[in-house]
């Protein structure tokens, strides 16, 4: 590609092509224009700085009891104080040093479990989108299935049958949303399916593994990353929910819901408690709803000018 | 001439299983093609040319589809008894194909250079660096300017006539013995046309390779082909080599669609398209007797009764038309003056 019929007005300009571009650039550009993306992105970005900076940023230890310091009420309220800056629980534990080790831990626990759905729902929603026909049938009814529990009555299933714990709790909500990806894969792939670059693979010699994962699956990844966005929200929300019902994160573990659930018998007493492991949830889902949508304006050709 | 044929079909028929009965989208046709040859399969829309290429292919969906009889013998294989491993094997390597639009036949999240990687990666073991040399001569054979770093580019970066080579890059990637070309350049500019079909011959003496190049373009065909058949509702109607059978067209089909190429030129008289009368027929309801005879400016009685059978003029000229026909019968009275 010579670039003779260009004026050479500015040589140093010239370091990169922009045609030269992998079209994915342009989709996260569009991303950064689009303000409630930004926005999401930002609050996420927030909690996952205060997941990794945790023991380094936090003023207390979070598990550390301080049986002198119990129910302090936030600092700008009448009775707290500066060490304790959004007050503390009924052990004395310092909230905001809890919050920012929730943080980790509700961050974990969202990579964990959509990373369980996006894997084996990715596989089984590809697999039943290449080949239509009885496996397909198979696999959707049994999608069809898991989706007509109800959600978070599905996990305590699992969870009571596994034993509480998060990690168990983590695996619950990640079986629980495979039907979500596959769902959303398999219309993909069989829109996909349809195009010539499939034939093309098939007449070149790959065999359906190769075409399914080689080919296919890289053209159906939007979809499937505003998936995975929206799908933390639920992940981060589903877990609180078991936390609170004590089948999630066990005592002393700073989880959100876990936190909630500790703060329930105290709300008239102490508001703080609870309510600020609430307001995490809040923001945690809404940055990752926000981030969801944005990616969706940006990567959905359909919605494209 | 079965010794130098390089693919010999004999007597193909592809059904598909639909609710409404069984569709006989490719019913006996029998075509071969020699080694270095390029055989033309002309016909309109619809008549079974792309599924014959699919059927060598071994690409046609099992179900609906299925091989009601016949052979593909490929050096001496019949493709149609070969294990799906072995046909994998062929396909990219032995027989390849270019697609008809090379808008949607590239993957547009891979760069070109990578996916003819990908074919010889498929098919050869081959290091990194081999593979990228690869790639580049097969650029360079398809005379892709500047191919070190146009390799790197996605298929949107490429025009339609770049991205029709790349196809042609791809499919010559592993040097191979038959390219079965389904329209390569209906969806292409008729310069760029040009230049593709100038290459395409370039490239079949250059690398011995077979092509069977399917079109509904006469002028393509004429262009470059040796041998020529035309499709008709799945049913090869007229074949022979090109000079004959553009020079004497026997079956009123093939004379139809000379008649209607458009020429430049001529006075407005003259200028005016004679036209094929009717459409297709629907292969669920395919006439009785002569496929043809509904359309037909020649039709006689017998048309509508009995299917005409291929009649074989010599030279490898066949038609199946009863107007040329005058044999059966010519035999039954031979045999009654025998007799007598």
């Amino acid at each position: 590609m010579s670039n003779s019929d260009v004026p050479k007005i500015s040589t140093w300009a010239r370091i990169t092509n922009p045609e030269d571009r992998h079209p994915f650039f342009d989709q996260i550009e569009k991303l950064f224009k689009n303000k409630t993306g930004v926005a999401g992105l930002i609050i996420i970005a927030c909690f996952a700085l205060a997941a990794i900076l945790a023991p380094w940023i936090s003023p207390h230890d979070p598990v550390e009891n301080a049986l002198y310091d119990q129910l302090k009420p936030p600092v700008w309220q009448e009775g707290g104080a500066t060490k304790n800056l959004l007050g503390t629980d009924d052990l004395g534990r310092d909230l905001l040093s809890r919050l920012i080790h929730g943080a980790r831990v509700s961050l974990t626990l969202g990579v964990v479990s959509v990373g369980i759905a996006l894997v084996f729902g990715s596989f089984l929603g590809a697999i039943a989108g290449y080949n239509k026909g009885w496996l397909d049938n198979l696999i959707m009814r049994f999608m069809d299935i898991v989706l007509a529990f109800p959600h978070i009555l599905l996990a305590i299933v699992i969870v009571a049958y596994l034993g509480p714990g998060l990690r168990n709790a983590m695996m619950a909500i990640g079986i629980i949303n495979i039907p979500r990806f596959a769902r959303i894969v398999r219309a993909s792939v069989m829109d996909e399916y349809e195009k010539d670059y499939v034939t093309a693979a098939r007449a070149a010699g790959a065999r359906d593994l190769r075409i399914i994962f080689n080919a296919i699956l890289p053209n159906c990844m939007a979809p499937i990353i505003v998936q995975a966005s929206l799908g933390f929200g639920a992940a981060i929300l589903d877990a609180a929910g078991l936390s609170f019902l004590g089948l999630g994160a066990q005592p002393p573990t700073p989880e959100w819901g876990a936190m909630i659930a500790e703060g329930r018998a105290m709300i008239l007493r102490a508001w703080w408690v609870m309510t600020f492991p609430g307001v995490a949830i809040l923001l945690a889902v809404l940055g990752f709803n926000l981030l969801g949508d944005g990616l969706r304006d940006a990567l959905d050709p359909r919605l494209r000018d | 001439m079965k010794n130098s044929a390089l693919l010999s079909i004999r007597n193909l028929k592809t059904y598909f299983q639909v609710r409404g009965g069984v569709l006989k989208a490719v019913d006996d046709v029998s075509l071969t093609i020699d080694q270095g040859e390029t055989l033309g399969l002309v016909g309109e829309s619809g008549c079974g040319k792309s599924v014959t290429a699919s059927s060598i292919m071994g690409l046609i969906p099992m179900p609906p589809g299925f091989m009601a009889g016949g052979e593909i013998v490929f050096e001496g294989e019949d493709l149609l008894k070969a294990r799906e491993s072995r046909m994998r094997q062929i396909r990219g390597s032995k027989i390849s194909m270019i697609f008809q639009e090379p808008m949607t036949s590239l993957n547009p999240v891979f760069t070109v250079g990578d996916q003819v990687a990908e074919v010889i990666a498929l098919h050869e073991k081959l290091s990194r660096k081999e593979i990228r040399e690869r790639v580049i001569e097969s650029f360079r054979l398809v005379r892709i300017p500047a191919p070190e770093s146009r390799i790197s580019d996605y298929p949107h970066q490429m025009s339609g006539g770049m991205r029709q080579r790349v196809m042609i890059a791809m499919a010559l990637a592993c040097h191979p013995k038959l390219m079965i070309a389904d329209e390569p350049t209906t969806a292409l500019d008729v310069t760029i046309q040009a230049q593709i079909l100038e290459l395409m011959d370039n490239l079949k003496s250059e690398t011995g390779a077979s092509i069977l190049f399917i079109t509904h373009d006469l002028g393509v065909i004429a262009e470059m082909a040796q041998k020529v058949a035309v499709m008709y509702a799945g049913k090869v109607m007229e074949a022979a080599d090109a000079e004959t059978l553009f020079s004497e067209p026997r079956h009123p089909y093939t004379l139809g669609l000379m008649r209607s190429i458009p020429v430049v030129g001529l006075d407005k008289k003259q200028r005016r398209l004679i036209t094929i009368p009717g459409s297709v027929p629907s292969l669920f309801s395919l006439p009785q007797g002569c496929l043809f005879h509904e359309r037909c400016a020649e039709g006689r009685k017998e048309c509508g009764l009995v299917e005409p059978p291929m009649i074989d003029l010599g030279k490898g000229h066949i038609v199946r038309c009863h107007k040329v026909n005058p044999k059966p019968q010519q035999e039954s009275w031979n045999h009654g003056s025998r007799e007598s």
